[in-house]
Order: C-alpha cells, then sequence, then structure tokens
C-alpha cells in the first residue's frame, strides 16, 4: 500500500468536504448557524486513538460503508456536547419540551441517532463528492460509553496498538457555542489500498514508513522534553504528540488567539523546513525564572530573559532535530534562533507563506510539552519541505525504524 | 461551506481566515488576526457603503500552477480582482473603490526568505491595485510585527492593533 502527497491531498479535501456538509446539514436541523473550524488528517497508533477516549462519557453513531470505501466511520461527540446539540435540536422541535439532562433516555438516544446519523451522511457525501463516487452506508448504530471498546466493538479491522490510523478531524463552530466531535474512518485495508492507487499521481512512498514519520515524531518530542528539564529544572513531559497532514492555511488557526512567546528556526537537511517553540507568556516568564534566578520583573522579557528563551529554543531544537536525524541516519543543521513576542499566529503565518509558493500542504509534527505541576506549556510546530521529506522518507531503511530505540513513553502528569 | 455572512444571527465580528474573504456592507465588521508576512486587503465603495476584506497568503495567483480559481483569497492579484467582482455584484460601483492595506511582515531573517516574504505581498497588491486603477489610500506594512485587523465596510475604517515586545497599539486607516 502506497501512498503521496496526493492522495493525501484528496484525503484532505474529503475531510474538508464533508465536515462542510455536515456543518450545513446540522445547521438546517438546529437553525443553528454553523462554520467548519479547523480540519486535519491525523495519523495516529492504535493505542493513541485508545487514550484519547480516556475516561469521560462519550456516545456515538457508527455505520458501516460499502461502494468505494469499505469499512466502518463512527461519530463521536463527548456526552455534554451531545446533550448541548440534542437540547437545541428539541428547543427548536418544541419550545416547552422537558428535556432531562441527566438521563441519556430513549428519546435523547434517538435524537441522538439522527443528528450522528445525519452528520455522518454528510461526511460521507462530502467524500463521494470528492472521489466522484458512490458509498453506501448501513443503517446507524448508537454506542456509548467510557472507554473506546464499546465504540470499536465488532469492527473487523480496528488498528492494533501498533498501527497508524488515518483519522479525520474537525471541528464545527456555532454562534456561542463549540461543538466538537471525532471523526473516525476505519477503513478496510485492501479498501484503502485500492482507493490510494486510484489516487496516486507519483511513485509515492510505502504506507508502512509512515512509521518513519511516527517515530522521527517520537524521537523529537522525547528529545524536547528531556532538554527542557535538564535546562530549567522544571521536570516536564509530552504530553500530546501528533502527526497532521494540513493545508497550509490550517498552521496559524490553529494556533491560540493571544500574545505568545516564540523561537523559531529555519532548518536544512533532508528533510528541510522550519520549527516553531510557542510558549504562552506565563510559562515564558516561569522559564525565564528558572533560568535566570536574579531576573528583574519587567513588563517584557529584557535582553536577559529574551537571550534565555532563545538558548533554551536552541538547545530543544538541536534535540529534536537529533531525534530525527537518528531516525533518518542523516545530519539536519539548524539556523540561530529567531526570537518573537506576538500575536502567536504572526510567528507561524510567514513560515507557510513562504512553503506556500511551492506546497499546498503540508506535515506538520505537532507536540505539546507540559510540566507537573508548574507553567511550562509549549506547542511544537515542525513543518517540513514536502519534497524534501518525501526524499527523506523514501531513503528511510524500514528495518532502521525497528532497529531505532523508542525510549519514549507518554506519561500521565501527576495532579500535585 | 460557509455560512455566515447576510444570515441574521451570524457571528460579528465575521472571521476572514487566511485564504479567505469576505464581502459585506454597513456596519458589519469583517476580521482577520494575527497577520504576519500574510496581507489585509480592504476594498470599499463609501457611497454604497459595500466593502470586503480578503487575508492574502501569497502573491500571485495567475503564476501559481493550482487552485487560484478554487480559493482566489489566497493570493494577492486573484483576491483584489475577486472582492471587486463581489462587490460590483452587489451594488458597488467599480470606479468609486478604495483600497487600504495591512500586514506584509518580515518577522524573520532566515537565508530561506531572500528578501522578503511579506515584501512579495505587499508589492503584488500594489501592483495588482495599480492595474486595475483602484486607489490606495491607506497602508500600514511591512517591519517585523504582527497585526490584527478590523474593517468596517460603512465607514471604510480599517483599525489595526500591534502587540509586540516593545508596545501594543491600535491605529486606524
Amino acid at each position: 500500500m502506497k501512498l503521496d502527497v496526493n492522495a493525501l491531498g484528496t484525503f484532505y479535501r474529503m475531510a474538508r468536504e464533508g465536515a462542510g456538509l455536515a456543518a450545513g446539514r446540522l445547521t438546517h436541523m438546529t437553525g443553528v448557524e454553523t462554520r467548519v473550524g479547523v480540519t486535519k488528517l491525523n495519523f495516529m497508533r492504535g493505542r493513541e486513538i485508545r487514550r484519547d477516549f480516556g475516561e469521560t462519557d462519550r456516545v456515538g453513531v457508527r455505520v458501516k460503508l460499502s461502494g468505494a470505501i469499505e469499512g466502518h466511520s463512527l461519530i463521536v461527540f463527548e456526552r455534554e456536547n451531545a446533550v448541548r446539540v440534542i437540547e437545541t435540536l428539541l428547543a427548536e422541535a418544541d419550545p416547552d419540551a422537558d428535556f432531562d439532562v441527566d438521563s441519556f433516555d430513549r428519546m435523547s438516544k434517538s435524537a441522538t441517532t439522527e443528528v450522528g446519523h445525519i452528520m455522518n451522511s454528510g461526511f460521507i457525501d462530502g467524500w463521494a463528492d470528492v472521489l466522484e463516487t458512490v458509498i453506501d452506508v448501513s443503517t446507524p448504530e448508537f454506542v456509548e460509553g467510557r472507554t473506546a471498546d464499546p465504540f470499536f466493538d465488532g469492527i473487523e479491522e480496528t488498528p492494533d496498538d501498533d498501527d497508524l490510523a488515518l483519522l479525520f478531524q474537525s471541528r464545527i463552530e456555532a454562534v456561542d457555542t463549540e461543538i466538537s466531535f471525532s471523526y473516525y474512518l476505519f477503513p478496510n485495508r485492501t479498501s484503502m489500498a485500492s482507493l490510494l492507487e486510484r489516487l496516486r499521481a507519483s511513485g509515492g512512498i510505502e504506507y508502512d514508513k509512515l512509521d518513519g514519520f511516527d517515530r522521527m515524531a517520537e524521537r523529537g518530542a522525547e528529545e524536547v522534553a528531556k532538554t527542557a528539564t535538564t535546562l530549567t529544572g522544571i521536570d516536564t513531559s509530552v504530553e500530546i504528540r501528533r502527526l497532521n497532514f494540513v493545508s497550509l492555511e490550517t498552521i496559524p488557526q490553529q494556533v491560540p488567539d493571544e500574545r505568545l512567546v516564540s523561537v523559531a528556526f529555519e532548518f536544512d537537511g533532508v528533510p528541510s523546513g522550519y520549527l516553531v517553540f510557542l510558549f504562552d507568556e506565563e510559562s515564558a516568564h516561569e522559564i525565564v525564572d528558572a533560568m535566570v534566578p536574579a531576573s528583574i520583573d519587567e513588563d517584557g522579557f529584557g535582553q536577559m530573559g529574551t537571550s534565555a528563551i532563545k538558548e533554551l529554543g536552541n538547545i530543544m531544537a538541536s534535540g529534536f532535530l537529533d531525534g530525527w536525524a537518528n531516525v533518518l541516519d542523516t545530519a539536519i543543521d539548524h539556523s540561530t534562533p529567531e526570537f518573537v513576542h506576538d500575536y502567536g499566529a504572526a510567528a507561524v503565518d510567514p513560515v507557510i507563506v513562504k512553503l506556500g509558493a511551492n506546497q499546498e500542504f503540508a506535515f506538520v509534527f505537532d507536540t505539546v510539552v507540559v510540566a507537573d505541576g508548574r507553567e511550562f506549556d509549549c506547542e511544537v510546530y515542525a513543518i517540513a519541505d514536502e519534497s524534501d521529506l518525501e526524499r527523506a522518507l523514501n531513503d528511510l531503511d524500514v528495518d532502521r525504524i525497528e532497529e531505532t530505540p523508542t525510549t519514549a513513553e507518554f506519561q500521565e502528569v501527576d495532579t500535585v | 461551506m460557509k455560512t455566515y455572512g447576510s444570515e441574521p444571527g451570524a457571528p460579528s465580528p465575521v472571521q476572514v481566515g487566511i485564504s479567505e474573504l469576505a464581502v459585506s456592507e454597513g456596519d458589519d465588521t469583517l476580521k482577520s488576526y494575527g497577520l504576519g508576512s500574510c496581507l489585509a486587503i480592504a476594498l470599499y465603495d463609501p457611497d454604497s457603503e459595500i466593502g470586503g476584506l480578503a487575508h492574502a497568503m501569497l502573491p500571485d495567483g495567475d503564476a501559481a500552477e493550482h487552485n487560484s480559481d478554487r480559493k482566489p483569497g489566497k493570493y494577492a492579484d486573484t483576491a483584489i480582482r475577486a472582492l471587486l467582482r463581489r462587490m460590483v455584484e452587489r451594488g458597488a460601483s467599480y470606479t468609486d473603490v478604495e483600497a487600504k492595506i495591512a500586514g506584509g511582515s518580515d518577522m524573520f531573517e532566515f537565508d530561506s526568505f531572500g528578501d522578503g516574504v511579506g515584501k512579495r505581498n505587499v508589492d503584488a497588491a500594489k501592483a495588482e491595485l495599480e492595474k486595475l486603477g483602484v486607489p490606495l489610500i491607506g497602508e500600514d506594512v511591512g517591519g517585523a510585527h504582527g497585526r490584527t485587523v478590523e474593517f468596517t465596510p460603512g465607514t471604510g475604517r480599517l483599525v489595526v492593533k500591534t502587540s509586540d515586545e516593545n508596545e501594543s497599539s491600535v491605529s486606524e486607516l
């Protein structure tokens, strides 16, 4: 099974088109104005998907697909979110209806199933439009639970712990409220392989080599956390690590809407690209305090604070890229750090403006490092030049992936 | 599908994300957040109070191989033409339209960035406006800081906010 940027681009368009139709139908149903937020394609291991479900009450609707895509798709809401949607829906239908939020009774189950199914159909119709084909959908099935198991039960091909699955992630925003949900597609492998075969425009890379990506991301993230801990004395760990495939313009849009402290680098080698570390102001101050004990409290970060953060960024960048270089068995150099204390998005958009001249999409290695009991939130965006990345992966010896030791483990952060 | 715009109860102000554009009229505000090297292009017709905002990412759609038709807002040149066309369709008078631009910073001095990626967006927008005979009556471009803009078609006010290490400021074009 091989894939290329063209095939992934088509999947991305499917996700966006599907989310658009789903949002439109939600508007139609509830009368609430909606808009599609960020859409991403994620590659996640089965283990991480299960971990993502966590211990939260969720409800979902599952259907079986046949035709151009065979497999299952699943729309999952946090229970609270589903309740909000249904309240809106029932209030629209009958303003006097007394809706009992606590019990998920028969009526709310059937309402959820209806909403879920209509949104599900929106997604699938969007995909069929993009693929110019027909996808058939089975009768919807209501699922609820606190772990992934009830949602995955009975699906022949859910990803095993180590399998990389392709996930469609979308957010639909409504006036005054945000309806977030996850959307999972578990295609049968043979069906996926023939679809990819059809969409591919170039030689492409073996799907299994994406393991290399994931291992790179893992090693890079681990190095960042380790370096941060060594340098600041603040005990940090990797909270989120994702490999996203997104259209370039999506990247600044997912940066928090506030003033942030960023340290940016360009890196050169196979692959080349840009690396940006983003800290919220509070975390940046905490870091300066930890690194420069005698620092004077001032509004900005001053010369001492700025150079401390640049220094931390510099060492984190070296760690991150060494992690990559190890997996790829190559050398990757990086520039001197650039410090920006400004709107967060403004520190990311120059990178996509630069890359946008030659590519429409990017693989983004998205990492969040957090500290135990102290403020240290750092988002890391590594955005690679597409052609270099494809080359790097093609050169990658799959056997080597297996040999590169994995030491990074997700840690639950203990709350003090 | 973007369902906001003229419907009652639509979110206000309307967010214009990267590569998007929106046309509106009167007191509706259009907002683009956190521009770095991207460029906000605001066009409006003072008489009809019809105007639009584009959040362009790249300079030259005519030269791009892919996708400028599907997403005219992505490129400075195609964004200006699309804004004009949609405004005229809505009742604006082409010859009365005026322009304001903001953004196009060069935040980084990376080798790979050459003379600056923000400046290219500014140059492309100015060239296209000149070609189409649309007067540029206000600009706040360049530098090395981010900007957030809010545009009101009815008055033609383009409010530019900055918030970098040195200072936070609000100015009006």
